[in-house]
């Protein structure tokens, strides 16, 4: 089995355009958070959210000089965020259009992002709008193949909020079955009138800024954001500069309910433990955890016994979602670009807004920029339908 | 004013209707049958489902969750609170 | 090497419980509209939430289930989930201006619902994915099956796939210019070529081991592309069948997606002129009717011709001289540039 390695990796989240401007704010906590300014709901000036700080026009400006109106905000995000990934790997062009390389995207909104133009194409009998092919899932890892021409095995992957957690798990694999020479792995969301919707009709929006872990939490906050890694096996880097190894990773069901967590978090179990055992790696062994910790009642608790049964000592964890919102199909690839600069930097993150710990688990999240010895850190993420997934990366 | 006996078979009829209970009649449902976990086996969808169906056709808003289930606890203690609370 | 073994087809056609392809039914207003049975094994309690799609793939699966050990995974693809669940949630946001709105439609909108309800009614914790790639997502989740199957050559895994026809999807694919203006009929697809094609749905769902034994077929290999070339599908097709059948040697059927629409022809043309004479070339879409996970269908097919030896006449485009039918290539093609091919065989009995 080849070893994977991390070669390139891009985000764009609330808190930057960039994997170094989300690193400056998630060190100088600076919150992504807030009012809702960018998209069209009832709940804006309500509920908070968390916004990629650019219209959509500006995006399309910046990514294709003419703005392309077919392109929906999800997938400029996607393109933005892959951008980055692709330059940073510093793989030539023609390797990346070539059929050695695979491209794998996840998005849980895709092309819904525009929930009103949906509608109204839904009840056209004639006309429509210049949407009418981008409102799947596969429309945002497709604008980025049809960009750069990518000749690979492609796939999108939708297990809601771990979606991106498994987008980077397939990549990997496909690299080491030999259906890809390297893998453009990541995922895309963006905020929309339907999500809103739909999470608030569940009542786990919360109307504050979100506290994961935090004893009085009252729910979660959206975000948007994209973030996309490059993949490559140990034979093929050639010397070539590395942030970190992909040593294990688990996909695992709650199989308990369609919404929520069963009470002892047996999914989140089953796929930390999974992904130990794949990297050959004891629980003593991760110096950190970049949590799933939504700010739900239900997730944090779950995922704390989840950890509280599997780790002696529980690891120093914190969740990123307190400053840059919860982005579904985007989160475990953004977690995993996190996980990797806190391994490359021997840092560990802020989870904000945290007072009090939970009374039955006790838990206390890293609160403030920390400098930290870290070999291997983990990420959690967790989805509606069960859906867990686990990545592990350690320090290559 | 409706009766109550009335008004419970009307909310009988509407949470099987809301909830797309098809093997399920309104005699089916007795007045004092938990309606969720055991009884009817309604789940924590089905409550938030059910709190929707009282602000549409009661004009009932309920804000807490927590007070909602012991609204819903049965037949009788919803209805006690709809006759009492209800605005349309 | 990976064999698929039981299968269920929900479909148009008359694939479950009883098969029957020597009749086909006929589609209306340009919709090939699945038959579902009554679904004795799905609880009335969770039955009740469910869309056309889960509903199929949930119903699809439980025989196999109960035949079967718990699955070490499922797999499933789906493109769009539960359609007409979205739309539904969409409408309630609209007609109650966003304010108090019922969840139940968008938990089950959510594509990875069929694949969840699988795992909650059979309690099942293993690998749980869902592939949504559009045109390509039953070959994803195929790949993905073939590389589990290598990772733990002992497992067993169930593959599946399900798609559903709503009226709000069928109207964004009609507008943007997929399905037929004038009424067509299936059974007339071929007859006049023109821009579009017919809309169908189903579910597909198969046992998949490395175990040969009471194996109803191989699975040899999968291949797709991106591209708007036709050339390079018929690259990219020569090197498939290099790779994956011995020298010189060619399929005893060539299975394609035609689909009725003349952009996808030259894609067609290229595939089926490729083989010479005595290799039949036969066609599914006039039975399933056009829809993202529709190689599902031929996939279905191909286990039922190699069990028989025998193509349906039905499905029969151009007969040709072989006489047995053991090695199957479907090629199919989703709106230009999604190319897929799947090598499917006869079980060699020892």
């Amino acid at each position: 089995m080849s070893r994977i390695f991390i070669t390139g990796m891009g985000l764009i989240s609330a808190i930057g355009d960039s994997v170094e401007e989300n690193r400056d704010s998630l060190i100088n906590e600076h919150c992504g958070i807030g009012h809702i300014r960018f998209y069209k709901t009832a709940y804006a000036g309500k509920l908070p959210t968390a916004e990629v700080k650019h219209t959509t026009d500006e995006l399309n400006k910046k990514l294709f000089g003419t703005p392309d109106p077919s392109v929906t905000r999800t997938s400029l995000l996607a393109l933005h965020a892959a951008g980055e990934a692709i330059r940073d790997s510093q793989l030539p062009s023609k390797e990346i259009s070539s059929a050695e390389t695979a491209l794998v995207g996840a998005s849980t909104v895709g092309g819904m992002c525009l929930t009103d133009e949906l509608y109204h194409d839904a009840r056209a009998r004639d006309g429509g709008t210049p949407y009418l092919s981008s409102y799947d899932y596969a429309s945002v890892t497709l604008a980025i193949r049809e960009r750069y021409g990518i000749l690979g095995e492609t796939a999108t992957i939708n297990t809601a909020c771990s979606s991106s957690a498994n987008a980077i798990i397939y990549g990997a694999r496909l690299i080491r079955h030999g259906f890809a020479k390297r893998a453009i792995v990541g995922g895309a969301d963006s905020l929309a009138k339907f999500t809103i919707n739909g999470f608030n009709a569940l009542n786990i929006l919360s109307s504050k800024i979100c506290a994961p872990f935090d004893r009085d939490r009252s729910g979660l906050n959206l975000g948007e954001g994209a973030a996309f890694l490059v993949l490559e096996k140990e034979e093929d880097l050639n010397g070539k500069k590395t942030y970190a190894e992909l040593t294990g990773f688990g996909n695992k069901n709650d199989a308990y309910h369609a919404s929520s967590n069963s009470p002892e978090g047996q999914g989140p179990y089953l796929s930390m433990m999974e992904a130990l055992e794949r990297s050959g790696l004891g629980p003593q062994d991760i110096s950190y955890i970049n949590a799933h910790g939504t700010g739900t009642e239900n997730n944090d608790e779950t995922e704390s016994r989840a950890m509280l049964r599997l780790f002696d000592q529980v690891p120093p964890f914190s969740s990123t979602k307190s400053l840059t919102g919860h982005t579904l199909g985007a989160a475990g690839a953004m977690e995993a670009v996190f996980a990797i600069q806190s391994l490359v930097y021997q840092e560990m993150y802020p989870s904000l807004s945290f007072q009090h710990p939970i009374p039955e688990t006790g838990l206390v999240p890293v609160l403030h920029y920390t400098r930290h010895f870290i070999r291997h850190v983990m990420s959690n993420s967790f989805g509606f339908g069960g859906n867990c997934s686990t990545l592990i990366f350690s320090k290559s | 004013m409706m009766e109550t006996a009335e008004l419970k078979q009307q909310v009988k009829e509407q949470i099987i209707h809301f909830l797309n209970l098809t093997t399920v009649k309104p005699e089916d449902i007795t007045d004092d049958e938990p309606l969720f976990g055991e009884g009817l086996g309604l789940d924590s969808i089905d409550s938030i489902e059910l709190i929707v169906l009282l602000s549409r056709e009661y004009g009932i808003t309920i804000q807490d969750p927590k007070e909602g289930r012991k609204i819903l606890t049965d037949i009788n203690t919803m209805v006690d609170y709809i006759e009492k609370n209800r605005t349309k | 090497m990976p064999y698929f073994h039981q299968s269920v087809c929900i479909s148009p056609q008359n694939s479950f419980p009883e098969t029957d392809l020597s009749r086909i039914r006929e589609s209306k207003n340009n919709w090939l509209e699945a038959t579902e049975p009554d679904y004795p094994g799905i609880p009335a309690a969770v039955k009740r939430r469910m869309g056309k799609s889960v509903r199929m793939a949930v119903g699809a699966s439980i025989p196999l289930l109960k035949k079967f050990p718990p699955p070490d995974g499922m797999v499933i693809a789906t493109a769009n989930g539960g359609m007409e669940d979205c739309i539904r949630f969409l409408n309630q946001i609209h007609e109650y201006k966003e304010g108090l709105l019922t969840p139940g439609s968008f938990v089950q909108s959510t594509s990875n619902a069929a694949a969840a309800q699988i795992a909650i009614l059979t309690k099942n914790h293993n690998y749980n994915i869902t592939h949504v790639h559009r045109g390509l997502a039953f070959e994803n989740a195929l790949l993905d099956v073939v590389m589990l199957l290598k990772e733990n050559p002992q497992a067993g895994y169930l593959l599946g796939s399900t798609d559903e026809i709503s009226a709000y999807n069928y109207n964004i694919d009609r507008i943007a210019g997929w399905f037929r203006d004038e009424p067509v009929l299936n059974t007339g697809l071929f007859e006049k070529p023109a821009k579009g094609t017919i809309a169908g749905e189903g579910a597909f769902m198969v046992w998949m081991n490395n175990e040969r034994t009471a194996a109803q077929a191989e699975m040899m290999a999968v291949k797709t592309i991106h591209t708007v070339d036709p050339g390079l599908v018929l690259k990219t097709m020569e090197k498939f069948l290099s790779e994956n059948l011995p020298s010189g040697e060619t399929p005893d059927l060539v299975l394609t997606g035609e689909n009725g629409d003349i952009r996808m022809a030259p894609y067609i043309d290229i595939v089926e002129s490729y083989f010479n004479e005595s290799v039949p070339v036969a066609r599914f879409k006039h039975f399933c009717g056009e829809y993202c996970t529709a190689s599902s269908f031929a996939c279905w097919l191909a286990i039922q011709i190699v069990q028989c030896g025998f193509v349906p006449p039905l499905l029969i485009k151009k007969k040709g001289s072989r006489s047995s039918c053991k090695r199957i290539l479907i090629y199919n093609n989703y709106r230009d540039i999604q190319h897929a091919f799947i090598l499917i065989s006869a079980v060699e009995r020892v």
